[in-house]
């Protein structure tokens, strides 16, 4: 009697150690079976402007790499803070499992990364952490924006054999409320510092609708320094027109448009920050968030590249061209 | 540790029929399905390699064919502008015809085509289509497509994929293109020169057909470099460009057709190469091993999950069966054991024939077994009363003989009262010594017996001794083997009493003592030696020297034959003092089923014997 119960009891374990096992190895299956697919919103400024090109194709291809779905919302040439905000907003109550943003003037990232960060993974592009580059808490993958003004600098230190006795300035930028161009600025500032370069004027501003010719009005300068893509465009547009008085552009910019005045001798020098990695690697960052569980995301930058027009063709900047060609 | 081992092998051995059946069951049946999804899952995972190196091989076949049309296209469009435009005009005299013919040539594949364009040999545009003015700067003959066609004349060259710097794109376009150009001999005024002609493809065509075929997002991909492994496509280009990323792709441009294994990137991976005609490209597959792994994962979750539920529906169904085979066995076991254990229950027969037909000849085995018991007991319950039959009727004949010669003496000597007297003790005596052919009966019986006797004997002896009784009166109503008084009397008057004048003594006592019954008989006659009293209860041809014959063996004996080998005689005797004969019997109440059980010879079990006052 007793053995056949303690047989009963065996019997009643083995079964209950299979069950079990057909429970853990069907709990796998759904879990492999689940479509981990994620989905990012990307909610840049002007978000069909050709200087996102190497950026989305970045975004593409980690989307590729991570099985990620991207959605970049469609924005004009102006948004604010508060538009910009309620985009955020409607991304994550549209299921958005993590949002990739540009932060617009009057916008303070680290309020939205407090506000909305402990919802979902928030990454910023074209953000300078403040101070000389050092990490600002705020998740973000952008250029160098001080070294690219500094190389700015070096350049024309360069072209015009180290010193700037007696030249004019004059430097477009489309905002000086962020911290990018206030970088960038610095930069170049702290690089021409007893070169002899005279600041005649800075513009700043989103150029949309302006006439090209405004910028004949200013007070004539021997070099402009566009400090983003719109502004050497912008600057380009007016050189091309002749109404730059003869002055040589000097800037940052990551656009066909760009390329082609440099390609066309309308700028000398242009800098091409790598926007395919911004791309790119802030979308590895919310992936790697939002696949593990220990992932801390981190300030990055990215490298630039001094292009000049005898080696835009060259070898070396051929991979530059394959991402901002990219449509 | 070996001790351990065998331990458990002998813990193993002593299992039970059924979990020994089931365990061996489900070790075979559960082994054997593991083997065989094992073997299975190998079979069907090598299948599914070979089959998705068929099907990229076919999809490689397919987009090689396709590319070598694009390509041949191309080369058509090359010849016809060459032989049908270029060869047949003269560049100097004016006139739109090379213009148009070059139109429509452009018009008829412009979805794959980017330019035409024809340069003389210090690499000036001689004419282009579509329309298009020279950029400034661009240096044609430092270009590598124009070098590589005045470098080999006689072939046609295919570049890599590059921005096209040839035109002024106001639109702030640029292209990236591969260059088909060769040279080709132009007329100018009647003379013929050299001049270079460019066939522009769109890259797009060609990254387009290499997108279709990169969908399988499994790890799997296919790429595209020329014959110095310089890439042309890959579906990680971007990443490449900006070191994330590598390929093997000059290693593998040194491959011929067909497929290969290499470890590139700490990763193993199977590379098929398919070699793309008139480029030397060489189209290139790549299947990581892990995308194998990967896709077997759903079929081994599968399987396993299939191996455990097989697994326990085997438990059960094994322990079914081992239930059904081993039930008879233990059942007929249960009954065997019941059996041995001193209850009868009837032996199982039942199950297979084979355990039925052995339950069967277990059954009729312990009936056998059990009518010879029967037999046996019944046998010797038999031997046993004829022994006591034979020893009581030793007694009477020699007793009778001498009574009846003293009562004919008295007679004789006209001592009637004597005689009468004598008859009546001897009447009494005869009816206790018959007592309905009984063996057994009670001590009161008994001690009338005994007193009858020695009245006989006192008057035959003319009371030359003295016979006390001192017996307690409880006893009378205790079980006694009839004549067992008698014989000891007839030994202490015979030995004991006899030559000895008047003051021989006899006294018999009777006590009960810790449940048991002692009767003595005690003589202060010449009593015996240690050696003699050891012989007294041993050498029964001693006794039957004197005295009616009947000596104390018999007693112990008979005492023993009904109550068991631990009852019996005690004799204590010294010379000159006198001797004592204990009888020692268990205290037994006489009743007539106490009786019946006693005569059939069941001494032993005792509790069949019922105490009177209960």
């Amino acid at each position: 009697m007793g053995k056949s119960k303690r047989n009963k009891k065996t019997f009643v374990l083995i079964e209950a150690v299979l069950a079990s096992l057909v429970g853990v190895v069907a709990l796998l299956m759904i879990l492999e079976s689940r479509d981990d697919e994620f989905k990012v919103s990307v909610i840049i400024r002007d978000s069909d402007d050709n200087r996102w090109s190497a950026f989305k194709y970045g975004l593409r291809m980690a989307a590729e790499d991570e099985g990620a779905e991207i959605f970049v919302v469609g924005t004009d040439e102006v948004l604010t803070a508060e538009e910009e905000k309620s985009l955020l907003e409607e991304e994550i109550n549209n299921g958005a499992d993590a949002v990739i943003m540009q932060p617009v003037p009057g916008e303070d990232p680290k309020e939205i990364v407090e506000e909305f960060g402990s919802r979902l993974p928030i990454m910023f592009v074209e953000y300078a952490p403040d101070g000389d580059g050092k990490t600002s808490g705020v998740p973000a993958v952008g250029a160098d924006d001080y070294a690219m003004g500094a190389t700015l600098a070096e350049e024309l230190l360069r072209d015009y054999g180290g010193s700037l006795e007696g030249k004019r300035l004059g430097i477009l930028s489309q905002t000086t409320d962020l911290t990018a161009v206030y970088e960038r600025g610095r930069g170049l500032g702290d690089a021409l510092e007893g070169k002899g370069a005279k600041n005649v004027w800075i513009v700043s501003g989103s150029f949309i609708g302006t006439d090209i010719n405004f910028l004949a009005k200013q007070p004539e300068v021997d070099i402009v320094i566009a400090f983003d893509d719109d502004s050497l465009t912008m600057a380009g547009e007016c050189a091309a027109a002749n109404n730059l008085h003869g002055a040589e552009i000097y800037g940052i910019g990551n656009s066909t448009e760009a390329v082609y005045y440099l390609d066309t001798g309308i700028v000398e020098c242009l800098l091409v920050p790598d926007e395919f990695s911004v791309g790119y690697r802030s979308m590895m960052e919310v992936a790697g968030r939002l696949k593990r569980s220990y992932w801390e995301i981190m300030d990055e930058r990215v490298p630039h590249t001094v292009v000049r027009r005898e080696t835009l063709f060259s070898e070396e900047n051929e991979g530059l061209f394959f991402a901002i060609s990219q449509k | 540790m070996e001790n351990r081992h065998f331990r458990r092998l002998r813990r193993l051995r002593l299992r039970g029929i059924q979990p020994t059946i089931m365990i061996a069951f489900s070790v075979i049946s559960i082994s054997t399905m593991f083997m065989v999804g094992a073997m299975l899952y190998i079979r069907f995972a090598t299948l599914t390699r070979e089959k998705t190196i068929e099907s990229t091989e076919r999809m490689m076949e397919q987009a090689g064919e396709d590319l070598e049309d694009y390509l041949g296209s191309m080369r058509r469009i090359s010849d016809t502008a060459y032989y049908n435009i270029i060869k047949e005009r003269d560049f100097a005299v004016p006139g739109e015809d090379i213009q148009r013919e070059m139109n429509i040539l452009y018009e008829a594949n412009r979805d794959s085509l980017r330019s035409i364009a024809v340069y003389n040999d210090r690499g000036s545009l001689i004419a282009a289509e579509p329309v298009a003015s020279q950029k400034e700067g661009s240096n044609v003959t430092a270009q590598d497509w124009y070098k590589q066609a005045v470098g080999e004349m006689e072939n046609m060259h295919f570049s890599t994929p590059h921005i096209q710097n040839l035109f002024d794109d106001a639109t702030f376009r640029y292209y990236w293109v591969i260059s088909l150009s060769r040279t080709v001999e132009l007329t100018e005024s009647g003379n013929p020169r050299l001049g270079v002609l460019l066939v522009d493809m769109d890259y797009a065509s060609v990254s387009r057909m290499m997108q279709q075929i990169n969908t399988a997002g499994n790890g799997q991909y296919y790429y595209l470099c020329d014959g110095e492994g310089e890439i042309i496509y890959h579906p990680r280009q971007a990443q490449m460009n900006d070191g994330i990323g590598s390929e093997n792709s000059i290693e593998t441009a040194g491959y011929g057709e067909g497929v290969y294994d290499e470890d590139f990137g700490g990763e193993r991976r199977k590379v098929i190469v398919n070699t793309i005609s008139y480029t030397g490209w060489k189209l290139v597959g790549v299947i990581p091993y892990s995308t194998f792994t990967r896709g077997m994962i759903d079929l081994r979750y599968f399987i396993v999950m299939l191996m455990l539920l097989m697994a326990m529906m085997l438990v059960i169904v094994n322990r079914v069966i081992s239930a059904r085979i081993s039930s008879p066995i233990l059942k007929l076991n249960d009954s065997v054991m019941e059996y041995e254990a001193g209850k009868k229950p009837d032996i199982y027969v039942g199950g297979s024939p084979e355990i039925s037909r052995l339950g069967l000849s277990i059954q009729s085995s312990y009936e056998q077994i059990d009518m010879l018991m029967r037999k046996i007991v019944l046998e010797q319950n038999e031997r046993r009363k004829s022994e006591l039959d034979a020893l009581q009727g030793q007694i009477n004949p020699h007793f009778l003989y001498n009574a009846l010669e003293s009562i004919m003496w008295m007679v004789e000597g006209e001592r009637n009262d004597d005689a009468a007297f004598m008859l009546s003790q001897l009447a009494k005596f005869f009816r206790i010594s018959l007592s309905k052919g009984h063996t057994v009966i009670s001590v009161g019986d008994e001690l009338q017996h005994a007193k009858s006797y020695m009245s006989i004997q006192k008057v035959r002896y003319k009371d030359a001794f003295s016979v006390v009784f001192d017996i307690e009166d409880s006893l009378s109503s205790y079980s006694t083997v009839k004549l067992v008084l008698q014989p000891i009397l007839e030994n202490a008057v015979n030995y004991g009493i006899r030559g000895m004048d008047d003051d021989g003594e006899i006294k018999v006592k009777g006590r009960l003592k810790e449940g048991n019954v002692i009767l003595s008989v005690e003589d202060n006659g010449l009593g015996m030696s240690e050696e003699e009293v050891s012989l007294v209860l041993t050498d029964s041809n001693r006794i039957r020297k004197r005295g009616s014959g009947v000596g104390l063996v018999n007693v112990n004996n008979r005492i023993q034959l009904v109550f068991g080998r631990e009852y019996g005689l005690i004799v204590e005797s010294e010379p000159d003092v006198g001797t004592t004969v204990s009888i020692r019997m268990p205290a037994v109440p006489y009743t007539e089923e106490n009786r019946k059980t006693l005569e059939k010879g069941h001494v032993f079990g005792k509790e069949e014997i019922r105490d009177g006052k209960e």
